[in-house]
């Protein structure tokens, strides 16, 4: 095993450091700006920035600062897993690199065919923000997915890349789908085309927005319950609601963990699945052939 | 300070998650997918490299392997030819020392009989000068007078001529 130089350690060091700085920033954002609610209350992020603009007015909310939050740290924690890469593995973070590269290759390659393949990053980066934006909550910060505004933009990023690929096959191509299998049916189609992605913004949105307001009303429940049940304790034991520590943590486990990371997983599964079944090689491939004839003829 | 509503669609916000999405893209294209890829590129043609190398060194080794087999082989028949010649050559020189030592034996030989030939001739000639000598003192003391043997020798030699041809 080859000897760590001082300079790969220091980067080492910076990189890990720079992963966890932006998170202790935001924690520190809250404590200082947002005011702490006391009893039941359930509202969106909060707004750090408000200036007139055009159309509508420039937000930039906690939603927005947080989300940059967790670019900075994927970044840095893309330049860790990288960092010292070589042809023969020496690191265990350059087995995880290799790992999360493999197995996103894989799963588009197995869901969009091979002819998608570069979209294996975009996959990558929708599961790493989606993921970490809702972990997010893990730390008692807004979790950026559960503000519609975030997870609109992915989706109507996805929506773009949707058209894009019906577009590949010709402008006609595309205005033809509309009326398949009959005529009289492209109202609903278009309806679905531009549900799509309103669908799975308000899927991913409603989801995590759902588990902080579940944790919310369970904890104001369980509050309730304590002082129902232990309220007759004499001076602040009657106060301290006992019931809440512990429990809402396991909820939390299901409510920020595994529904954060499922909710991550079905947005980029959807994703693929869209974009993949946008584009058909077969019509693209005959269309070019079209096109090459026609240009031959003439 | 103000709160957004809880369902709340602000077009600005939502082009800047577009834009945070494409970037993040960016982010991973550049610094967790392409390197990972380059390496796994790079180790590919160093695999590939090593085996390449491994099939040259593996034809080298068994070219070199037919080509010590062949000298082997001519070796063999070499040192053969060599031995066979080393026989012959040793076999002409044997007949060559024989030979000699046979004319050398064969000369001495004849020497020695040339030389047996002339002794027994100056043993003949010393005989009968010693006979002759004998005879003319004897004759002398039988004639009472003194012969000159070089007078008579000649007769004597027929004489003893005639002895001799006698005997």
């Amino acid at each position: 095993m080859p000897e760590k130089t001082t300079a790969f350690k220091v980067r080492d060091i910076l990189f890990l450091i720079m992963t966890v700085l932006p998170i202790v920033c935001g924690i520190v954002i809250r404590v200082l700006f947002v005011p702490s609610s006391d009893g039941i209350e359930i509202s969106g992020a909060h707004i750090f920035f408000n200036m007139d603009f055009p159309v509508s007015p420039l937000i930039i909310s906690e939603a927005q600062v947080n989300s940059w939050l967790v670019m900075i740290s994927l970044l840095f924690l893309c330049l860790y897993l990288t960092n010292g890469i070589k042809e023969n593995i020496h690191t265990k973070r350059q087995v995880i690199a290799e790992w999360i590269v493999e197995t996103v290759e894989k799963l588009v390659k197995d869901n969009m065919g091979d002819y998608f393949t570069g979209f294996a990053p975009f996959v990558a980066a929708i599961m790493a923000l989606s993921a970490f934006s809702s972990l997010m909550s893990l730390t008692g910060m807004f979790p950026p997915t559960s503000d519609l505004n975030i997870v609109a933009g992915w989706a109507f990023l996805v929506f773009i890349l949707i058209t894009y690929y019906k577009m590949k096959c010709g402008p006609l191509h595309y205005l033809k789908s509309f009326a398949e299998p009959v005529p009289f049916l492209a109202p609903l189609n278009i309806i679905s085309e531009v549900a799509t992605p309103i669908s799975m913004a308000f899927r991913h949105y409603g989801n995590i927005l759902s588990g902080s307001v579940i944790s919310v009303l369970i904890a104001a429940a369980l509050q309730g319950l304590t002082h129902l049940v232990l309220g007759w304790l004499p001076g602040w034991l009657g106060e301290f609601p006992f019931l809440r520590v512990g429990i809402p943590a396991f909820l939390s486990l299901y409510f920020d963990l595994f529904s954060g990371l499922l909710q991550a997983f079905i947005f980029a599964m959807l994703t693929m699945l869209y974009i993949g079944g946008a584009f058909s090689l077969e019509d693209y491939i005959a269309r070019k052939q079209k096109k090459i004839k026609t240009k031959s003829t003439t | 300070m103000q709160t957004l509503d809880i369902i709340s669609v602000n077009i600005w916000q939502i082009i800047i998650s577009l834009c945070n999405l494409v970037i993040i893209f960016l982010i991973m294209k550049k610094f967790l997918f392409k390197p990972v890829k380059d390496m796994i590129a790079k180790r590919e043609a160093k695999v590939n490299e090593v085996l390449d190398e491994a099939k040259q060194e593996r034809a080298e080794a068994e070219k070199t392997k037919t080509l010590w087999e062949e000298k082997m082989a001519a070796s063999d028949e070499e040192a053969d030819r060599i031995i066979k010649k080393a026989v012959a050559k040793a076999g002409k020189r044997s007949e060559l020392i024989i030979g000699n030592a046979n004319s050398k034996a064969d000369e001495i030989v004849r020497q020695a009989k040339a030389e047996a030939e002339l002794e027994h001739k100056a043993a003949e000639e010393s005989i009968r000068h010693e006979i002759v000598t004998l005879s003319s003192a004897l004759t002398g003391k039988l004639l009472e007078r003194e012969i000159n043997p070089d007078d008579h020798s000649e007769l004597i030699d027929e004489f003893i001529n005639e002895i001799g041809e006698i005997s």
